[in-house]
């Protein structure tokens, strides 16, 4: 569910250069995505490249330096900034540990070229892995599990 | 070595085998927004003057000496994560304006001076594409570029194969011919968006 809880965007004309500025107050729930996987589409359609088939895989792409996005409820992907004290938007322990959780996130929400943007402020509630979806598709894409060496 | 450590070395063994560049089956892809003026200004200021060197040992600043647009991405030039995706995706990008008449320059700054020196960024560089400019320097100038741009990095391990491995910040930053950011850009976009968010600026 997302929540308008504070109309505090300023919006302005097409700005000359990137500015401070207060966000949109917002409560969005959604799943963490690998945002490369998502948009790329070379993993598998979205479907495949979210939830516990894509677990280990977005693993690997956030520890990369892959942006991690939250796939909102409402189909809307928003490129997440930072999470709480951890000021990247990739590799971080925080953006790894919330891989493929479903989180209630708490921040505010930038609109740029299309894009949406998120500094998550607070992680109200994880949710945990939610989706389970390993069973449909076996994990995505399969070498994100190594054979062990014999 | 920590689990961070594990995991990252999978990373880097997923993304050097073709985790990102592999891919000749494409899937439908998910329905990304169509661009629109809808703008909200980034929270926090970002960029500020430079003074570092290029690949070719000749001093750089924020301006672009011919007066081009700049597309900047932090990294270093052996970097088998994002910069293995993000530097080919800024040069493709860079060539799709090209043919719309809007001159781009790939530039690349690095995060590791003692990795990325004069001598080797080029050739690393050079691999990807021959537009991409790197930029080097003092430990000092570096730390001033990478606190105007609010790059956060962290040195994970050294793999006996590539070396250092850094955790960083991946966002590519839009640049004026001055060297004023215009937008920033998550390095996930394939080059035709990237290119259309550029032409956008552009035309500003």
């Amino acid at each position: 569910m997302r929540m308008r809880l504070l109309m505090a965007a300023i919006l302005l004309p097409l700005p000359g250069a990137v500015q401070a500025a207060e966000g949109e107050r917002v409560q969005i729930r959604g799943e963490i995505i690998d945002t490369w996987c998502y948009y790329s589409g070379v993993m598998g359609g979205p479907d495949a490249v979210t939830g516990t088939a894509h677990h280990t895989c977005a693993l690997w792409c956030s520890a990369g330096g892959i942006p991690v996005g939250l796939l909102g409820e409402d189909g809307q992907v928003y490129m997440v900034l930072r999470i709480e004290g951890d000021d990247g938007s990739a590799g971080g322990d925080m953006q790894l540990r919330l891989a493929s959780h479903e989180i209630t996130a708490d921040g505010l929400l930038y609109h740029r070229d299309g894009l949406n943007y998120l500094v998550v402020e607070k992680v109200v509630t994880d949710h945990g892995i939610t989706k389970l979806n390993h069973e449909d598709y076996g994990p995505v894409p399969p070498f994100a599990i190594p054979e062990p060496k014999e | 070595m920590n689990w961070r450590s594990l995991v990252l070395s999978a990373a880097i063994c997923g993304l050097a085998s073709g985790g990102l560049a592999h891919g000749a089956e494409r899937h439908t892809d998910p329905t990304t927004p169509p661009l629109t003026d809808a703008v909200t200004p980034l929270p926090w200021k970002i960029g500020g003057a430079f003074e570092l060197i290029d690949h070719t040992g000749a001093a750089r600043s924020q301006v672009e000496p011919d007066g081009r647009m700049q597309l900047v991405f932090f990294g270093y030039a052996n970097c088998p994560g994002i910069c293995s995706a993000a530097l080919p995706m800024m040069a493709d990008a860079a060539d799709i304006l090209e043919t719309r008449g809007i001159a781009v320059t790939p530039v690349m700054i690095t995060i590791d001076p003692v990795l990325d020196t004069v001598g080797t960024m080029g050739p690393a560089l050079a691999k990807i594409s021959p537009d991409l400019v790197g930029l080097t320097g003092s430990p000092e100038a570096l730390a001033e570029v990478h606190a105007a741009f609010q790059i956060s990095f962290e040195k994970i391990m050294n793999d006996p194969q590539h070396g250092p491995i850094y955790a960083h910040g991946s966002h590519i930053y839009l640049l004026d011919a001055t060297g004023r950011v215009l937008t920033l850009m998550p390095p996930v976009l394939p080059a035709d968006h990237v290119a259309d968010i550029v032409t956008k600026y552009a035309k500003i």
